[in-house]
């Protein structure tokens, strides 16, 4: 919880002034686990949709979503990060489905393939070929990739918000990492 | 959340995970996990980062708390679909709840009787109680004990009750038009214990005004349990009128009353047609034996009039029956003791502690009742309601894991 609170620091100071007034439990709790989660939310949706845009959209409307639910929520069900997570994803898969619908695919995914100018040539060979391989695998495969190392969650985190065993979630992204592994390899 | 299984986890798995974590925490790994440990460090280091305009945006979206505005618009519309669905079939369970609820309890949920009816039957139906007036009394009494009939292939009329205490009866006359119409009516009064004899000697009163026949009778007088009967016949003419007064008696209450009627007038014209029949043929008999001249002759006919007078004699026995149906009609009353205070007898219209506290169980049972019908109408709505939304749910969630696998 930690990592996500630091890597999600950077949200804008405006809130804390609007929130005073008014103040109740609920939104204290709201804006206390968007301020923590917003950057995770948006960089899990994006990774797992390839698209910008439709990241944009549907982080905006998981937030709102649990806005709205926030005072249906249940500790007892788990953490409230969980939840949340948990409504992202049925957005974004929601948001899959609807593409599935309208249009094979109305545009390519965004190239995700960046390489940074910090970085050594080995370095940069190596993260394209990881970013080449990640792009390769399928959305359930990117989808672990995206809530363990861009939400930064642990793996009883992520077995929560994949709905299944812990041990189940471990051995999950063990083979997802073994994939990527052998396909950095099989590049280098 | 489904547990998919809850197996030990492979000890090589294991050692992978933790040295992930460790890599993520900034710590040192075995140099066989280095490959796994550099991908991790790789992946973490290439998170999406949120667009500055669109976190911007966003914060301003939240510190508005989302209010009219921006998100909602973009919401997925099958969504908004479901919320409707769902909106709606609360809406609709709740409302045929309530549906269900006022029309039994308008249609007098205090419980209708079984109805079997004939084509030429006709069924009227009235509440009525004690509105507290007395009805003169009258001693004369006639034929005090006289057994009843059943008329033969007499159908009971479609009938219903209503439990509507407080309600002035109104008598209810079906159109006759000339039509031979049987005429019943039950009626369920409710008395204080000690008052039962004074409840039936009321309805002695009205019958013997009335000119009615009490046909059987029987009072049980004395403890908590009192308990009267009577099987009334009571001139049709004066039926309305009889039973408005057995509805005003001053010391009972009605719980509810039931008014039938038949028309026999079909069964009436073939025993007047078979009465007929019947004197032709004996006169022509007669005729025939007038004329006979040899004893074979005179002792056949003499046995054809005794037929045709024994069938005569039965007709007439039938039409004098239905006549009587016709003209009179059986009542029954039953009185049962009640706990409750006895209303004041003569005049007594004012307030008091015990007719509030009267009225307010009344008020309370009803509303109980309304709260119970309604219950019973909710429950297999809210049923059906919870299997579409299971059903609903889990389609949603293995729709949802499809979306996943086709990308």
């Amino acid at each position: 919880m930690d990592h996500a609170l630091v890597r999600s620091e950077g949200v804008s100071e405006i809130l804390t002034a609007s929130a005073s007034k008014g103040r109740d439990a609920s939104w204290e709790r709201f804006e206390s686990l968007y301020r923590s989660s917003r950057d995770d939310i948006y960089a899990y949706v994006f990774t797992l949709l390839r698209d910008s845009a439709a990241a944009e959209d549907v982080t905006a409307l998981a937030f709102e979503r649990a806005y709205r639910r926030r005072r249906t929520f249940d500790r007892r069900r788990g953490e409230e990060r969980a939840w949340l997570f948990g409504i992202a994803r049925n957005a974004a898969l929601d948001e899959l489905r609807r593409r599935r619908r309208v249009a094979t695919l109305v545009t390519d995914p965004e190239d995700v393939v960046e390489v940074s100018d910090s970085d050594g040539a080995e370095v940069a060979l190596r993260r394209t070929a990881v970013q080449n391989a990640l792009a390769k695998l399928p959305a359930r495969e990117r989808e672990i990739v995206a809530l363990k190392f861009h939400a930064g969650m642990s793996n009883a985190e992520l077995a929560r918000v994949l709905g299944v065993s812990e041990s189940n979630a471990g051995t999950l992204l063990y083979r997802t990492m073994e994939k990527l592994r052998k396909a950095c390899n099989a590049t280098a | 959340m489904p547990q998919l299984d809850n197996d030990p986890i492979d000890p090589e798995v294991a050692a992978t995970l933790d040295a992930i974590d460790a890599t993520l925490a900034g710590e040192p790994v075995d140099a066989r996990y280095a490959d796994i440990a550099e991908i991790a460090l790789l992946l973490a280091s290439d998170r999406p980062e949120v667009p500055p305009a669109f976190a911007h945006s966003l914060d301003q979206k939240v510190e508005r708390r989302f209010a009219a505005l921006g998100a909602s618009e973009k919401r997925p519309k099958r969504n908004r679909s479901w919320s409707g669905f769902w909106g709606v079939a609360g809406a609709l369970g709740a409302g045929v709840a309530a549906i269900v609820a006022i029309a039994l309890v308008a249609g007098g949920g205090g419980g209708a009787s079984s109805a079997s009816s004939t084509s030429a039957s006709e069924s009227v139906t009235s509440a009525a109680s004690s509105a507290g007036s007395a009805g003169s009394a009258s001693p004369a009494l006639r034929s005090p004990q006289h057994s009843s009939t059943a008329p033969a292939g007499s159908v009971a009329s479609s009938a219903a009750s209503s439990a509507a205490p407080g309600a002035p009866g109104q008598p209810l006359q079906p159109p006759t038009t000339g039509r031979k119409v049987v005429q019943g009516a039950q009626l369920n009064l409710s008395a204080a214990p000690t008052r039962i004899d004074n409840v039936a000697q009321e309805i002695y009163n009205v019958i013997g005004q009335a000119n009615g026949i009490v046909q059987n009778s029987s009072v049980t007088q004395g403890g908590p349990a009192g308990y009267a009967n009577f099987q009334l016949s009571v001139p049709s003419g004066s039926l309305g009128q009889t039973m408005s007064q057995l509805s005003s008696l001053t010391y009972a209450q009605v719980i509810s009353r039931t008014d039938s009627t038949q028309d026999i007038t079909d069964q009436y014209g073939a025993a007047t047609r078979a009465l007929a029949d019947a004197r032709a043929l004996r006169t022509s008999l007669l005729k025939q034996l007038a004329a006979a001249t040899t004893t074979e002759q005179i002792d056949s006919l003499k046995t054809q009039i005794n037929d045709a007078e024994a069938s005569i004699s039965s007709d007439q026995a039938t039409l004098n029956r239905l006549n009587h149906q016709v003209n009179y009609s059986e009542v029954y009353v039953t009185v049962q003791a009640r706990a409750v205070p006895a209303p004041a007898s003569h005049g007594g219209g004012g307030f008091t502690v015990g007719k509030a506290a009267h009225d307010a169980g009344r008020v309370l049972t009803v509303a109980a009742g309304v709260a119970l019908i309604a219950l019973a109408a909710i429950t297999p709505v809210a049923l059906v309601i919870a299997v579409l939304w299971w059903v609903g749910s889990a389609t949603a969630r293995r729709r949802r894991e499809q979306a996943l696998d086709s990308v």
